[in-house]
Order: structure tokens, then sequence, then C-alpha cells
């Protein structure tokens, strides 16, 4: 029977992010999702701006935990093989209050260098499609933004890279404690054993808590809605563009990414659970907020639209607390905006947690970097050309908006952890993620993730069990039967 | 390092358009003619078509897609011209270097003609902001109709149409003849965006309802898609009245086509805002002398008899050399008209010009003005945004001074189907 030092369960970008800190040391981890694939929860759909100082919360946790994570950036970059987008931020005052708050926050003594008040001349000089009726700007040079998939799916293989073991479709609904060790039961009725249980189950993590017989408060859901525009929409704006905040969020922005797209959301509405439909409403109102920052936005070139859930405790900060009746059950909850920027902050926490009450974190000298795949159309003409002659499949484009290969296809494919479904693969190397959706690459893939991922086309999944993408004939009725 | 290879022609994309094109160059003389397509196979999306109705105008005779297209895939294996399947472009420079990829490697066509027949792709969701949950089950009609008539399979058991386009009348009968149920077919106009015959054969053959001036207002299901809410639109677009409720599994989106003007922006060939694609002259040349564009990048073309007669001009035009003249007319589409093409006229002595109509009118009238004068008219009984109104520039007697040329088409507004 296998005792792992560490359970981790839910494979968020905070359940990734402590998988693959823990990793650095000598130490058997297992990281436990519910869903069939890591990043599929609340990680999933967000901004992936990555805040800088200027944007911390004094005395919470979640702006410790943001401020820890600052230092830990750049050695992250370098071991996931990860480039992040450092675009800075405007944020944009429209009138002398709002110019007040901009004040205010520069005196914090935790502000970037570099960061400074601007005039509109000064703001329109930097981007010229800013509402010529700004008053102010505030600009951030250290604001960064990565795709949020990338980040959760970088943390994940570098993990497993480094021998954690990740294991998707296993919920855990039951705890036992033997004194030793805890037995963690999962619905399909495996169970595994390990010494600490760390639970970042994100969205389900009270409802986790409770089924191991704590009691959380319970988390309320806020809701985000996002516009994707085409990526010939580069270049549009250069920055993170935020209005001044509220006190509920942080406001509806715009935001390039690394990928080249332009987001525009989220607008913040309380919803029920994880319910992450968008609303002619809710659109409506980002298209609004967006045009206020910047009137001439292309809403033309929008591809897709979705929406992300963020889970909330009812004072608005993380919770990350041992059990009270399990010591060695650590519970992480209500990590909400910027739960992305401060995950490797939250991961050296936990692991600090962990190792007071007794986990032996000793670094390893065999840990191992993440060397990223290559995308077929970040590469130059030569490159290309080098691919191809070693592998044929680079020269086969399965789908012509992202340029992606027949190569990157079965590379995601055999990655670990494995894209297994339509959504994982989207994640993975933005097939379905272009301008085109789906209509086209919808064709082909099909037979391919058959042929080479030995997924039947019948069984194929867009995103898990009931996401079936298309029918066998005989699993319709005829047309003489319907008649 | 990536090979290089000297061309006369290139034509990017293997479908009738490129076909067409490939074959009248290589006819007026043309030689190291090259077509590049990205599938395995020449002939585009005629490959998925397997329902009659192809060629009617052309052939007199009524032919599948594969048929159609086998034809002139059987023309080109007459000629020399060099096919390159599985070859996808990438990029055009405005040099008119073209770099394609194949599994051979990269390769770097230097051409002293390129034709882009790269086709137009579907609307999608995203375009329209179909709100709702975005679970599996919602597909553009085209990719569905792959999904059935090539890989055959079924996208589901109960499908809802979204749109009324050509391509969205063809699945629901095809759906139908497949055992799944198609609930509706349902349209955001007050008219029909498709062909009428296509109205007749596919849907009330076949009992299946349209709903006019309504649209899907939200898409429900985790997973899959369990359900859409449908509801009655007012003019604008904006939902009015009650909703209900359509239980499915499947949801097809027929809501347009746009031309695939990608690659054309990259070689900064001048646009038209109102078709998508590039400004051409009635020989399909683009304003960018040794470019060519012909098929639905050019705009979408309701039958592809119309983009074989299109594109078979641009070989004479290639052949005769004859440079690259201003064009004497530029044509705007003015009231009445939703888009045209060609926009240019160079010559004026043959050819085609296409019209959409912006909505549908009864005793129309399309006209040609040159400085407030109407030089040229074409009457017909009725109009419909669904079928393209051609104008044969032969009949034309144009105007003795060049300029701009406004197209209108006016008539008593209607908005019933027959």
């Amino acid at each position: 029977m296998k005792v792992y030092d560490v359970a981790i369960v839910g494979g968020g970008v905070v359940g990734c992010a402590i998988a693959w800190y823990l990793a650095h040391c000598s130490l058997d981890i297992l990281l436990l999702e519910k869903r069939e694939d890591v990043c599929c929860g609340v990680s999933k759909a967000n901004t992936g701006i990555l805040h800088s100082r200027s944007y911390w919360t004094p005395g919470t946790l979640k702006g410790e935990m943001h401020l820890r994570s600052l230092s830990w950036f750049e050695r992250a970059f370098r071991e996931l093989g990860l480039s992040p987008l450092r675009c800075g931020a405007l944020t944009l005052a429209f009138s002398r209050e709002e110019a007040r708050y901009l004040e205010v926050s520069t005196k914090s003594e935790e502000t970037s260098a570099e960061a400074a008040i601007l005039s509109p001349k000064e703001v329109l000089a930097i981007e010229p499609r800013v509402n010529p009726e700004i008053y102010a700007g505030y600009f951030d040079p250290e604001t960064m933004v990565v795709s949020p998939f990338a980040l959760t799916i970088a943390l994940a293989e570098g993990a497993a890279l480094n021998g954690v073991e990740i294991h998707c479709g296993k919920e855990v609904i039951a705890l036992e404690s033997s004194g030793r060790f805890l037995r963690i039961c999962c619905s399909d009725g495996t169970a595994y054993h390990a010494r600490f249980l760390v639970n970042c189950a994100g969205a389900s993590a009270v409802r986790l808590a409770q089924n191991l017989g704590d009691s959380l408060p319970s988390l309320s859901f806020f809701r985000g809605q996002y516009f994707v525009l085409d990526r010939e929409c580069q270049g549009f704006v250069r920055c993170v563009l935020y209005p001044v905040p509220t006190e509920k969020s942080k406001g509806i922005l715009v935001a390039p990414t690394p990928e080249g797209n332009l987001l525009l959301g989220p607008n913040f509405e309380p919803t029920q659970g994880e319910d992450t439909a968008t609303t002619r409403e809710g659109l409506l109102e980002v298209e609004r907020g967006v045009q206020r920052l910047v009137p001439d936005v292309p809403l033309d070139r929008v591809i897709t639209t979705f929406s992300g859930v963020r889970p909330a405790l009812p004072e608005r900060d993380f919770l990350i607390a041992f059990s009270p009746s399990l010591p060695c059950v650590l519970h992480l909850a209500g990590i909400e905006s910027p739960g992305l920027t401060a995950c490797f902050g939250i991961a050296e926490y936990v692991g600090e947690l962990l190792a007071r009450r007794g986990l032996p974190l000793r670094e390893r000298n065999d840990f191992r970097f993440r060397v990223p795949s290559r995308a077929f159309r970040e590469c130059s003409l030569e490159e290309r050309e080098r691919l191809i002659r070693e592998d044929p499949d680079w020269g086969k484009i399965v789908c012509r908006c992202e340029e992606v290969t027949l190569a990157e296809v079965k590379r995601a494919l055999r990655a670990n952890p494995p894209a297994r479904t339509l959504d994982g693969l989207k994640r993975r190397i933005r097939v379905f993620a272009g301008r085109c959706q789906g209509s086209f690459c919808g064709m082909h893939l099909p037979r391919i993730l058959e042929s080479e991922g030995g997924i039947p086309v019948h069984g194929l999944q867009k995103s898990g069990p009931g996401s079936f993408y298309v029918l066998r004939r005989d699993e319709v009725a005829t047309y003489a039967e319907v008649r | 390092m990536p090979r290089s290879v000297d061309a006369e022609v290139v034509v990017i994309g293997g479908g009738p358009a490129g076909m067409a094109a490939a074959l009248s160059a290589w006819e007026w003389g043309a030689r190291r003619v090259f077509l590049l397509e990205r599938n395995p196979h020449l002939g585009g999306i005629l490959n998925q078509c397997i329902h009659p109705g192809f060629g009617l105008r052309l052939f007199g005779e009524e032919l599948t897609g594969p048929e159609y297209a086998e034809r002139y895939i059987e023309a080109l294996e007459k000629t020399r011209v060099e096919v390159l399947t599985d070859t996808t472009v990438l990029e055009v420079g405005g040099d008119r270097h073209v770099v394609a990829v194949n599994r051979e490697g990269v390769w770097i066509f230097r051409a002293r003609t390129v034709v882009f027949a790269v086709g137009c792709r579907e609307r999608t969701r995203g375009m329209i902001r179909l709100p709702g949950t975005r679970p599996a089950g919602i597909f553009t009609a085209g990719c569905a109709q792959y999904l059935v008539n090539i890989e055959g399979y079924l996208p589901g058991k109960r499908a809802v149409i979204l749109g009324s386009g050509d391509i969205g009348l063809i699945m629901a009968r095809r759906l139908t003849l497949e055992g799944v149920r198609v609930e509706a077919v349902v349209e955001i106009l007050p008219t029909l965006s498709g062909l009428l015959r296509n109205y007749v054969q596919c849907l009330l053959d076949f009992r299946i309802p349209l709903l006019l001036s309504h649209t899907v207002l939200e898409v429900l299901g985790k997973e899959r898609v369990e359900g859409v809410v449908v509801g009655r639109v007012d003019e604008k677009g904006n939902p009015v009245g009650e909703k209900r409720l359509l239980p499915c599994d499947t949801l097809l989106l027929s809501v347009g086509l746009v031309p695939e003007s990608e690659l054309l922006k990259k070689s900064q060939i001048p646009l038209c805002p109102s078709s998508g694609g590039p400004f051409v002259d009635e020989d399909f040349a683009c304003d960018v002398p040794g470019f060519f564009a012909c098929g639905n990048v050019v705009g979408v073309f309701d039958l592809v008899d119309y983009v074989t007669e299109s594109a078979l001009r641009i070989g004479r035009r290639i052949g005769e050399n004859e440079g690259h003249t201003p064009p004497r007319f530029i044509l705007s589409p003015r009231e009445g008209v939703a888009t045209l093409f060609p926009q240019r006229i160079r010559r004026g002595k043959d050819g085609f010009l296409y019209v959409r109509p912006k909505e549908g009118l009864r005793k129309a009238r399309l006209s040609l003005i040159h400085n407030g004068k109407e030089f040229h008219s074409l009457t017909f009984p009725l109009c419909r945004p669904g079928e393209m109104v051609r104008l044969d520039l032969a009949q034309v007697s144009w105007p003795e001074e060049e300029g701009e040329v406004q197209v209108v088409l006016r008539g008593e507004k209607h908005v019933d189907l027959l």
C-alpha cells in the first residue's frame, strides 16, 4: 500500500501550484481532480492578469499571499518555460474623485518604483485609443498577463515531470483517519492513502470540507462575463486598461493576451453556484463598461464569449487553515481574485504550514525544468523547415486559425497530464480557440483523435462525461422509425 | 532552408473557384501554374454537399457537389497544372511571395500572379453573441454537414437550427432523413435567408416549422445542449413577447458566411467593407497588380455555378497580360443593396455584376446611376436577400465620363416568403 506524503485535492491553479512547489522536495505527492482534466473549474475562466504590487490589498491574507508570490514570478517562468506578456497596466480615472483614488493608491509603500500618475496627454501618448475624456491615469509597468490555462497546465506538467501523480476523474467524498495516515475515498470507489491532505477544491472546497466533517463559512459565487476578440486586434491596446476599482471588484477592463487576443470584461454579478452561462444583459454591461475606457473597441471582432465564476467567502478574503478536527488536513477556500497572481505565494505558505506540522521539506537536487512544447505559429520559417524535416507531422496544419499542426495535437495527447477532451486540447494547443471556433478543425479532429489518441469518435467528449461530440448512426432512430 | 519555387500563377484554394481559376489560367497559356489545397482532396466544400442542385446553370443538368467537383478535377488532370494537396498557405507577401507548408517542408513560391480562392467561413456563436451555457452540441451547419456526410456520424437526436441560410435548410432535410428530429428552423429576420427552392424542398416537403422573426435567446444545458429558449424579436432583433423552451440536444448555426480574407489583409490588399472580401474588377483582379480573387472570398455567392463563371474569367486576363490600368468606374452599393461585386469596372464589355438585395422587394428595379442619371436598369417581379441579382455587363452601355456609379434597388417592400 502506497502512502503519499501529501494528497492535493483540486487541479486548479492553486492545487497545481502547490503540487509543483512541493515537487521541488523529495516527497511523494498525489493530485486528485474530480473533472477529466486539470484546469476545468474556476481557474479556466479569468483574465489571467498577474497583478503587480501596486494592486495588493494591505491587511489581508490575499494581500500577503499576493506579495509573497511576486518574488516567485521570474523563477517560476524560467522553471515552467512560460513567457508572460509584460505589458504593464493603466488605471484610468475619468473624474477628480476617481483621480483622488489614484493618488491614494500610489502613496502606498509597496507600489512599483516606476509607477506614476499621468496626465491625459501622457495617457493618450501610451494608449491613443483611450477615451479622450480621460482625467488622469496611473501607469504600472510591472503588470503582466498570462494565459490562465497555460499557467495551470504548465504547473501540472512541471509537477508531473517531477514525479507528482495526477489522477483525474477522482472526486473525493470521504476521509478516514487511522492516526498515522488518512484514507481518502473517491466517488468511483478508489481509495488513496496520504499523510497530509490539502483541500484546494475551489468552488467545491467548502462542500468537500463538510464531507470531511469540518464546517467552513459558505461560499458565495460571483460571475464575470467576457468577450474574446480576434487575434487580428492585437496591438489595439498595449497595456491592461483598468477603470478605477469599486469596493466589490476591479471593474470591467481591457486586457491584451499573450496569444494576441483582446479580452474584455468581466462584469460582476452574484450567481447561483457554478453557473457559467452568459446573459444578454451581462454582455451588454461589459460592452458599455469597455466603451467607457476605449470608445472604438472593435466589438465586431468578437470570436467568443464566456463567463467565469469566483468563489468568495463572506469576509472576501482567502482562508487557509488547518482542519479543527484533523490536524493533517489543510483547507483553502475563497481563493478568488487575485488567486492566480497569488498562487506561488500560496504554495510557499502552504509548504511552510505543512512543514510546521512535520512534513519534511528537503529540496532535491534533481528537480527538472519544464521544456515547453513549441507552437508552430511562433516559429520562424527556418525553424518550421527544421521541425518538418524532423517530423513531417509539423507540416500538416489541422487548425488554420491558430496554425496548429498535427505534431502538436499528438504531443498534447501524449503529454502528462494528457488532453483527453476537445476542451483539454483547446487549453493546451488552441485548436477550437481561433476565429472559426472549431467550425473547421471540428471536422477533422475527431478522426485524428481516434487514430492518434485512441479516443473513438463516438466516445469523444467536449469536457467530460455527458458532453458527447457526435453519435453513431445506430444510436439514432432511422427516418422510417421517426415517421 | 525552405524551398523556393518560381511560378507564373499560384492559386490558393482547390475548391470550385480555385479549380476554375487554375484551369482557365492554363487554357489561356499560363505555365508553371500551381494549385495549393490544404485538404487531401480537391473540391473544397463541394465534397460534403452530397445533395443535388449544382450545375443547373452551367451544365443544364442537376449534379451533386462531388459530381460537380469531379468535372473540374478531371479537366485539371488533362493539364499540367501542379496540384499540391495537404498544403496550407500561411502567408502572402505584397511582393507576391507565397509561403506554404506541407509534409515535405516549407515552400516559398515567387509568383507573377497570385489568385486567392480561399472561400469563406461560417459565422459562429460568438459572432452573434448567443448567450447561455457552453455545452457540447453546438455546431455550425457546415461542420455538422461534414461530420454527417463525410465522417458518417450524427450530431445528436433532436436539433434546432438557427438561421435559414442555405446550409441550414439543406441540413434540416439531411438530418431529418437520418432520423434526427428537427424541431424548427429559427430565423431572426422576417424573411428567409436562403434560396426559395431550398425552403420548399427542405422544409415544406418535410413539414419542418420555420419561425420567422424569431431567434434563440439562450442556450441551456451543462455538459450537452438540453434545450434552447426561442422568442420573437422586433425589426432590430430585440426580444419582444413570450419565450418558449424547445428541448433539443443539438443546435446548428446557419447564421451567415464571411469571406476568409485574413491572408489578403496580411498582403495589404484593399477590402470592401460591405462584402468583407477584396475589391475586384469584372475580371476579378484586386486593386493591387498581380493579385486576383475569386469565389466566396470575394463575397458570398449563392450558386456554385456563378463561382465557377466568375473564376473562369481570370485566365484570359492573365493571358492577355494587358497590364493594370486604373478602373473606369467604381460601383458603390446604395439604397436597397446589401453588397455587390465586382466593385470596379475596367472595360465594361463583358462579365457579370452580382448584387445582394438588402430586403425583399416586389416589382424591383436595379438601377446604375452616374452623375445622378440612371444609364442602365433591370426590372424583375421579385427580389429577396437570399437570391443574388445578376446583371450581364455586356448589356450595359457605359457613360463616356469615368467615375462613381451608384447601384440602387427599388421596389415595393414586401416581407412575405413568396
